[in-house]
């Protein structure tokens, strides 16, 4: 192939000090103190002046013709900067206070919301689902909208108790890491892989799909002369491994696919330790464009919550407060065999004392 | 414009107050066959209930093994406009920032090259470039270094660093988050695009125990920020919020973890010897109260979701260490542990699950730190201790 | 003696074409292999050195299957045209 310029490579990204505002350059590292201004706007006061962050939802899964919009906002009230925050949202980055009324009014009119700061939801972090990804157990894009659309009004408030985090992972692979979220909702996938005896042998590696198993439930058989494999499905986690080896080994399920929710794990230090997110609900099944079951759960668990627990308290240290019996009474949430671990070290999580409440 | 795509299940998340992601993807429509094609699979998989993707595990850059997750529709013939669906990781910036002008080169781009859908961003931190095709894979990598930007990590190397606000803007930074973050990733690009480990790395950096990156969960090894000494308090900001009628006894003293304030008038005390760092205090009374002034950050590792031996938090391997330019004791640090971890762990086994197999005490001394009480929760509670040092008699050649 | 980057090159391409089929190999497992057989006469750093040298022109190329390899050119089951 001819070039026309050399072929760089291993450039790294460019330097952040060229992306960052006159404003944070000033104050870089001097900032004294934050001011609260509403529902999705901050100033941070440095020495040198205040600059006002404005916070903006963001499906994460976006076009080019969003950022451009975006950019166009950028340009017109933040002197072309911009960022997005680890949870997805979209700041705006203002030098001028003026500017925060006119921006929120005109990215309302682009349909998008100003919150996600304090005491709110923030943006669902989330994973591909059926857009992009080859072993989800549900759609991701699709369920955090449905969900949203419940909640949004916990996204342009701070009424909440404290900030309430809430993710999505498609499957147990869980690229979004789920398990140390306020709320976990969680793609699950509940048979093991259906093996095509007619294209596997020709389509996969018999020895690479036997290795691809993490816990060695698939080995090698023979059908009708045929070599291919076979599946111990008491070893199965659903993981899709194979599947990503061998296409021959479909992993999807439509009719036993679905849904999880977990509650009550956190991630920042701020009173308690870290925690994991606890299995709240087992299933609920897969109920697109709108998943009903799912997001009434979701919002009835919000809504007990938002009730319920005091300043400051997350979701996991309010449940630790009234204790577990207590969350599955007030959520009216089936308590059932499912809830009990049977994996590595399960018995750490069984009652190992009689400080019960009845 | 997009009336013959047909779509009657997605159009319903077109409605309500959340952005529609179908509603964007539509605006494509009219110009990409591959938006067409990408709605009308997606409308299937809402139809059927199940997706429709193959991974495809060979196709990337020249040179590099990391940077793009390969992806086939598995119904082509029906689908062709995402017959390929590849993704690249452009490696973000450093908390990230932009400008307008950098992000519009890489949409000019994506329209050039790809499907014009992106993520902003990715799990792991990345601009994600969602969906082209094998044959423009190469030419999108060269015109992204052109304008400066290269591709992020993927499979087993060392998954692009991603950081918090840190100092540019939040006043509770302990380091220079985004400087790290920067160095590391250009320190070890090798590593980062070319996959020699076990299994992935992933570093995620967070100014405070706020811990905004989740680097105590999502992690291979975190760097937290943390300060030894005590919280500074200015007293004048400390009686406005007591002026102000806050419940300062209901809101912050009652919610300290080790009990360890005290309020007394309008005076705040603090025994700051069993203070946790915990940070709620400073949270509430941000105007009152900062973290301590020797400012460094904890190390932790072994953070992973739960496949395969279940999900872990990171544990604490350096409870402090000063983090300054040029970092060269991060660097230490880092290449110690990748060297055991090489050596001594196996396929598929991320950090953590290789300490929890060789054990905590046969790590450090792998890569030469020595333990502290620091490290633990609390010493085991069993006795089946093996002892490296005993007596013997004279001549029988004890340790 | 120090071994030629290009001669653990070979050796390794090698390797990698006999596993073609049976095995993925991972850059560990090539590094461990020269080491077995080399022992003090290799470094990491070489062998890093000669999997780029097989990889940039193009006689090996990195897989990913739920962990990363390093395999012969060729067409992959999910491969659409």
């Amino acid at each position: 192939m001819a070039t026309e310029v050399e072929r760089k490579t291993d450039i790294g990204p460019p330097s952040y000090e060229q992306f960052l505002h006159p404003i944070i350059k000033e104050n870089y590292g001097k900032w004294k103190y934050h001011n609260n201004l509403g529902p999705g706007v901050l100033e941070h006061v440095g020495e040198t002046g205040s600059i006002f962050t404005v916070r903006v939802s963001s499906p994460r899964l976006v076009s080019t013709n969003f950022l451009n919009m975006i950019m166009d906002l950028a340009d017109k009230y933040s002197d072309g900067y911009f960022r997005f925050t680890s949870r997805n949202n979209i700041e705006f980055l203002l030098a001028n206070k003026d500017n925060i009324e006119p921006l929120k009014q005109e990215v309302e009119a682009n349909g998008l919301l100003v919150g996600g700061t304090n005491n709110a939801i923030s943006n669902i972090v989330h994973t591909q689902g059926w857009v992009h990804c080859h072993s989800a157990a549900t759609d991701a894009s699709g369920l955090v909208k449905s969900v949203m659309d419940e909640l949004a009004e916990y996204f342009t408030s701070e009424k909440l108790p404290a900030k309430l985090r809430v993710a999505v992972a498609c499957c147990l692979n869980m690229c979004g890491a789920v398990h140390a979220s306020d709320i976990a909702i969680l793609g699950v996938h509940r048979t093991p892989p259906k093996i095509d005896n007619q294209t596997l042998p020709n389509l996969c590696e018999i020895p690479t799909t036997v290795a691809s198993c993490p816990n060695n439930a698939i080995r090698p058989t023979s059908i009708e002369g045929k070599t291919t494999v076979k599946v111990d499905e008491d070893k199965c986690m659903y993981c899709g491994n194979c599947y990503t080896v061998c296409p021959a080994m479909p992993l999807a399920d439509p009719l036993n696919d679905g849904v999880s929710i977990w509650v009550g794990g956190k991630i920042c230090n701020a009173r308690s330790e870290p925690m994991f997110t606890k299995l709240a609900i087992p299933y609920l099944p897969n109920n697109p464009p709108r998943w009903p079951e799912v997001t009434s759960a979701v919002k009835k668990i919000v809504e007990i919550y938002a009730d319920n627990a005091k300043p400051y308290e997350r979701v996991g240290e309010w449940i630790n407060r009234i204790g577990w019996p207590r969350f599955f009474d007030m959520s009216g949430i089936e308590f059932t065999k499912y809830h009990l671990d049977d994996f590595r070290h399960a018995g750490t999580t069984y009652r190992r004392s009689l400080h019960n409440r009845y | 414009m997009a009336d013959d795509l047909n779509t009657p299940l997605l159009d319903e998340l077109e409605k309500g107050p959340w952005p529609s992601f179908v509603k964007d993807i539509k605006s494509l429509a009219g110009k990409k066959e591959m938006a067409k094609d990408l709605l009308r699979q997606l409308e299937k998989s809402y139809e059927d209930k199940r997706g429709y993707w193959k991974h495809g595990g060979l196709v990337g850059v020249m040179g590099y093994g990391g940077g793009v997750i390969g992806r086939y529709s598995a119904l082509p013939d029906e689908f062709p406009g995402v017959s390929h669906f590849h993704t690249l990781r452009v490696n973000q910036p450093s908390g990230w920032f932009y400008t307008t002008e950098a992000l519009r080169e890489i949409t000019k781009i994506w329209d050039e090259h790809g499907s014009g859908l992106t993520n902003m961003h990715g799990s792991t931190g990345d601009l994600v470039l969602l969906g082209t095709r094998t044959e423009e894979l190469e030419p999108t990598f060269r015109a992204l270094t052109e304008k400066g930007w290269d591709l992020g990590g993927s499979g087993s190397d060392l998954r692009t660093p991603s950081c918090c606000v840190g100092p540019a803007r939040c006043e509770n930074a302990c380091f220079d988050t985004l400087a790290i973050n920067y160095n590391l990733t250009h320190q070890y690009q090798d590593e980062l695009h070319r996959p020699m480990f076990n299994y992935k790395y992933k570093i995620k950096i967070s100014g405070c125990p706020n811990d905004c990156t989740a680097a105590i969960a999502r992690s291979d090894m975190g760097i937290i920020g943390i300060w030894k000494d005590d919280i500074q308090v200015d007293a004048k900001a400390m009686a406005e919020y007591v002026d102000s009628g806050m419940d300062i006894q209901g809101l912050v003293v009652e919610n300290c973890p080790t009990g360890c304030i005290g309020m007394d008038g309008k005076e705040i005390n603090i025994d700051n010897s069993n203070c946790v760092k915990c940070m709620h205090c400073i949270n509430v009374l941000p105007k009152a109260l900062s973290p301590g002034k020797e400012r460094g950050a904890a190390i932790t590792l072994g953070a992973k979701a739960p496949i395969v031996e279940g999900a872990l938090f990171g544990s604490v391997i350096i409870p402090f260490m000063k983090i300054e330019e040029p970092f060269e004791e991060m660097h230490d640090l880092i290449e110690r542990i990748w060297e055991f971890w090489d050596e001594h762990g196996t396929s598929r086994e991320r950090i953590g699950e290789f300490i929890e197999r060789v054990s905590l005490a046969t790590f450090l001394e792998g890569i030469g730190e020595k333990p502290l009480p620091q490290m633990i929760k609390a010493p085991r509670d069993n006795p089946y201790v093996f002892y490296e040092e005993y007596f013997a008699e004279e001549g029988e050649g004890g340790k | 003696m120090a071994i030629p980057v290009e001669q653990l090159a070979d050796e390794m391409y090698e390797i990698v074409k006999e596993s073609a089929g049976v095995k993925k190999l991972k850059g560990g497992d090539l590094t461990k292999a020269m080491v077995a057989k080399y022992g003090d006469d290799v470094s990491r750093a070489d062998v890093k050195a000669a999997i780029r040298v097989l990889i940039d022109s193009g006689r090996c190329v990195y897989g990913y299957f739920g962990g990363s390899s390093i395999e012969l050119p060729h067409t992959e089951a999910a491969e659409n045209q």
